[in-house]
């Protein structure tokens, strides 16, 4: 019974919980680890799988929770440089000087978010970039869903001005 | 006129009032090119660009799942199993300790026999008290002798410390 709810709703959302792995460590080999490693612990607590609602949000709870033992084992520190903004995907366009300059403002974007405060980055990469609804955040978050909208409006709030006050445009 | 509608949901994903079909429909309209696009809308195209861009990170390829629930207690126990002869170490530990147990043993053994032979030597010179008394008297007496000896040479020194004394105190 728990290996057919492990298989069936836990193992399809391993991309999701590498890709939050990912961004909370900036580090593919980490979050790889950190994601073995939640699948392992889910397993080894099958016991509570029936009795939980929300199992994708449990799995990436426990994602974000050994991702930050990990930020503070180690002494991350989140480049501000956004020297790894380099290592964003690259833009499919034929025209160098576009794709130096799509660069360029994906590295100032990726600075402005990499420099919120913990919890406003990670409610803005639930909501923004991987699509979560106000209450899977607070779910994952263990918050109010209150909490999570107030976050969230002044995440963008933030977000707004460094843009406006970095001039950051789309191009 | 789209740019009105794209404009008001702008407004309202600032606000944090957006939906999640409204702010899909964002993402969407942002993912495409839009040369005319109005100033306004411009911080909000680099941001739209930049989470189009990290939902779209590379995937590693990820261990089966088997290996995963496999580690666990609750399958059961890997059996790991190897041959007799793969025990060799522990077999020469073993036999490298009885040798030198009984090295030492032997040893112990042969150092305790000269101890008490040496004792019994030192305890049983003479069997009979008289004879034993006449041997003692008999060492003694020569002791005495040789310490006679001595005095003797001892005396003659001190006539010569004596007529040093005098002829220092002249």
């Amino acid at each position: 019974m728990s290996l057919a709810i492990f298989l069936s709703q836990v193992v399809p959302v391993r991309q999701k919980l590498y890709r939050f792995a990912y961004r909370l460590l900036e580090n593919e080999e980490d979050a790889m680890d950190v994601t073995q490693d939640t699948l392992m612990k889910v397993w080894q607590q099958q016991e509570r799988m029936t009795d939980l609602q929300n199992m994708e949000a449990w799995c990436m709870r426990i994602v974000r929770n050994l991702a930050l033992d990990k930020l503070k084992a180690r002494k991350y520190r989140r480049s501000e440089d956004l020297d790894t903004a380099s290592e964003l995907p690259a833009i499919q366009q034929e025209n160098p000087h576009i794709v130096a300059e799509k660069q360029d403002v994906m590295k100032r974007v990726h600075g402005i978010i990499a420099g919120l405060p913990e919890k406003y980055r990670t409610i803005i990469q639930l909501r923004d970039i991987d699509g979560y609804s106000y209450q899977e955040i607070a779910d994952i978050l263990v918050i109010e869903l209150s909490e999570v909208k107030t976050n969230l409006h002044r995440a963008r709030k933030v977000v707004r001005e460094q843009l406006q006050k970095l001039q950051v445009y789309g191009v | 006129m789209e740019f009105n509608k794209i404009r008001e949901l702008v407004d309202r994903y600032w606000d944090g009032a957006s939906t999640l079909e409204e702010e899909e429909e964002l993402r969407s309209f942002f993912s495409m090119e839009h040369p005319h696009l109005p100033a306004d809308l411009k911080e909000a195209q680099a941001l739209f660009g930049y989470f189009a861009a990290e939902a779209d990170i590379p995937m590693p390829v990820f261990p089966e799942i088997g290996t995963l629930t496999g580690q666990t207690p609750a399958t059961g126990k890997t059996v790991v199993r190897t041959m007799v002869w793969h025990h060799w170490m522990k077999y020469a530990a073993v036999l490298l300790m009885a040798i030198g147990i009984g090295y030492g043993a032997r040893q112990f053994t042969s150092r305790h026999d000269g101890v008490l032979a040496e004792r019994s030597i030192a305890a049983d010179t003479y069997n009979d008290p008289k004879e034993a008394f006449a041997a003692t008297q008999k060492a003694l007496a020569l002791l005495s002798r040789n310490l006679n000896k001595g005095t003797a040479q001892v005396q003659k020194l001190s006539y010569f410390n004596e007529a040093t004394d005098k002829i220092k105190a002249n």
